[in-house]
């Protein structure tokens, strides 16, 4: 049984349907990317599967599962057992997701703290031994001083301690190497590698960066405009990419192998407040159809590979002829 | 750490320096003297009195000989209250003035950041349009207009319950000084709510709280330890001039409230140019306003590690 089942997740805050469908699913110990542009709900999505959307958001979900519990019936209190517990987020920007009052040991020891009820002489132990762990010299000292005193890589790997310290089932990484250097960013996704490697924890790491995806992830799902439209394994969405979206998106990726002048996608994604009817992409896609004004579901193509694209539907002429070149193509594989 | 007091203290000695030159010719240019009075005077014993007091002589030779006393710790004597000592009166009067405002800035401290918290918490709901209100009023009603509706409220009380549940003025005993100290904290209570309803609300959306609470820090503790001390900081910034504004601007409610505080003989002293006392006063008051200053910047870095300066560290 997979560790987190979500399907048809919606999610509204005011007037923006920030998440229109979202569909996800992890086993235990995966990682999954969750890749798209800005504004286009990863963020909201993450927000949403730890408990913290504002009450004033309206979230619905047809089947919502976690670790065997069904999340559409959860009260406040088990979600706060939960929180940092078996689900555990890593923060866009560790300089501002640190409270700059309090020292980084009281701050990675309060989880357990709350959540294991260890004493502080004995949480704080816990903490500095997973600060020395993340590679952090002087641990005892540090774990005395304030976030202001850590340098950025410091401070995400002080974070990272902060989310793994009660072993969660569950981590959510919210682009967490984005306000990072690239040296550091090697450094701490080597780290997150580490991690999840020996607790065996799962984790979705959202980011647009689709080279850092290829170096982490199992498996990757695609969103646009509110909603996935492709998920599959690595394999499948980087190298048999079905949705036109993840294509143009690859597209516009440059390619060390392959050197060609990259192609911007034309157009803008739809306004959030006045989602479109129909596929949210259709505006922007180069292989419009007359059937693109409805909204599709996401369609099977391939073994656990889905996309949300017509051109998939089992009565689409082409269907026919991509999957004998996908299964030639894996023949020969 | 030491040596940043010891840097604010001599920044401050300079400032009292200041006060007292500035408050002494400014007094000096004032028409009239303390020995002006409606009752005619000879010549002979103005004479007298003027050599007593050390008015005859040049204004800079009194000029010199106010600033050794004062470095001596000396005030000399009050003119209007016969020789009665300003220290005397200082060391008599200011602590009861002290209790007051000291009691005053509690309430106005603990109430504002009550107040502010909650409408932050409730922003735009009807607990923080109703605080809002309040403030307004609080800022805009005077303080004397406040204490003697509080009189009135009192009054109608004891004469409701058939006893004195409430002393309507005086000083003496503890049930005396929660009145007049709300009246006198009331304005600043509803400043500093402003302020750390502003400050609070940027806490509720800053990225280390929503963290916390990802953490699974909920209620009293995310409040505690996450929440109030960011949002505290820029009440205490204010709490300086707080501070020296509610002990030493404590005159009329002490006034309405019979309370024998030093504001009645500070003012009674401009009004009569008690030269020795107006001195006094004044130059206490600016001490006393430039130690409070100092004492909050310590406390600020007690607060926000940031401020503080750090064990072996230039």
């Amino acid at each position: 049984m997979s560790l987190l089942k979500l399907r048809s997740l919606q999610v509204s805050i005011g007037p923006v349907k920030a998440v229109r469908d979202v569909s996800l699913s992890l086993e235990a110990g995966e990682c999954r990317a969750l890749v798209g542009e800005s504004g286009c709900g990863k963020s909201v999505t993450a927000m949403t599967l730890l408990g913290l959307m504002p009450n004033a958001a309206k979230i619905s979900a047809e089947e919502w599962w976690f670790a065997g519990r069904d999340m559409t019936q959860i009260k406040e209190r088990e979600w706060r057992q939960l929180q940092g517990n078996q689900i555990a987020m890593i923060f866009q920007n560790p300089m501002t997701a640190l409270d700059p009052t309090q020292t980084i040991g009281a701050q990675i020891a309060e989880p357990l703290r709350i959540h294991k009820g260890l004493s502080r002489r004995e949480a704080k132990m816990r903490a500095i031994a997973l600060l020395e762990r993340l590679a952090i010299a002087n641990p005892a000292q540090r774990a005395e001083q304030y976030p202001f005193e850590f340098s950025g890589g410091m401070l995400q790997r002080a974070m990272i301690a902060m989310a793994v310290v009660c072993e969660p089932e569950l981590l959510i990484a919210d682009e967490p190497t984005t306000a990072l250097d690239v040296t550091v960013q090697a450094e701490v996704l080597s780290l997150l590698q580490e991690m999840r490697e020996s607790s065996g924890t799962a984790m979705l790491f959202i980011t647009h960066d689709l080279g850092v995806v290829a170096e982490i992830a199992d498996s990757v799902s695609v969103m646009y405009a509110g909603q996935t439209v492709e998920s599959g394994s690595l394999h499948d969405v980087f190298s048999r990419e079905a949705h036109p979206y993840t294509q143009a998106l690859k597209r516009a990726v440059p390619s060390l192998e392959n050197p060609k002048p990259l192609e911007a996608i034309a157009g803008t994604p739809p306004d959030l407040r006045q989602p479109p009817s129909g596929c949210g992409f259709a505006a922007r896609c180069s292989k419009r159809m007359a059937i693109c004004e409805e909204s599709p579901p996401l369609m099977s193509c391939g073994e656990d590979h889905l996309a949300r694209c017509w051109l998939w539907h089992k009565d689409h002429p082409e269907r026919w002829r991509e999957a004998e070149a996908v299964s030639l193509l894996g023949g020969k594989l | 750490m030491l040596s940043f007091i010891a840097r604010r203290l001599l920044s401050g000695v300079i400032t009292i320096w200041f006060i007292a030159t500035a408050t002494f010719f400014a007094m000096h240019a004032v028409p009239g003297d303390p020995l002006t009075q409606e009752k005619a005077m000879s010549p002979a014993v103005r004479a007298q009195l003027e050599a007593r007091y050390g008015l005859d002589k040049p204004l800079f030779e009194q000029y010199r000989l106010f600033m050794s006393n004062m470095l001596h710790g000396d005030f000399g004597i009050s003119f209007t209250q016969e020789n009665r000592r300003v220290n005397d009166i200082i060391s008599k009067h200011f602590p009861i003035s002290a209790t007051l405002g000291i009691a005053a800035v509690l309430i106005a401290l603990v109430g504002g950041v009550a107040a502010g918290s909650v409408a932050a918490y409730c922003r735009n709901r009807w607990p923080d349009r109703l605080v809002m209100v309040a403030v307004i009023a609080a800022i805009s009603v005077p303080g004397f207009v406040i204490a003697g509706l509080a009189q009135l409220v009192i009054v109608a009380m004891n004469n409701a319950a058939g006893k004195t549940l409430l002393p309507v003025a005086g000083w003496g005993s503890v049930s005396q000084i929660w009145v007049p100290a709300l009246v006198l904290g009331l304005g600043t209570m509803a400043y500093l709510s402003r302020i750390m309803r502003a400050s609070m609300l940027e806490v509720l959306s800053a990225d280390y709280n929503i963290a916390a609470k990802a953490k699974g820090v909920h209620g009293w503790r995310l409040f505690w330890h996450h929440q109030l001390r960011n949002a505290v900081l820029p009440v205490v910034t204010e709490l300086g001039p707080t501070i020296a504004a509610i002990t030493t601007g404590g005159f009329v409610v002490e006034l309405i409230f019979a309370i024998p505080g030093l504001g009645r003989y500070f003012v009674q002293a401009v009004q009569q140019l008690d030269y020795t006392v107006i001195m006094g006063t004044t130059v206490f008051y600016g001490a006393f306003l430039v130690l409070v200053v100092v004492l909050v910047d310590i406390s600020y870095g007690l607060i926000d590690p940031r401020i503080r300066l750090h064990r072996g560290r230039a």
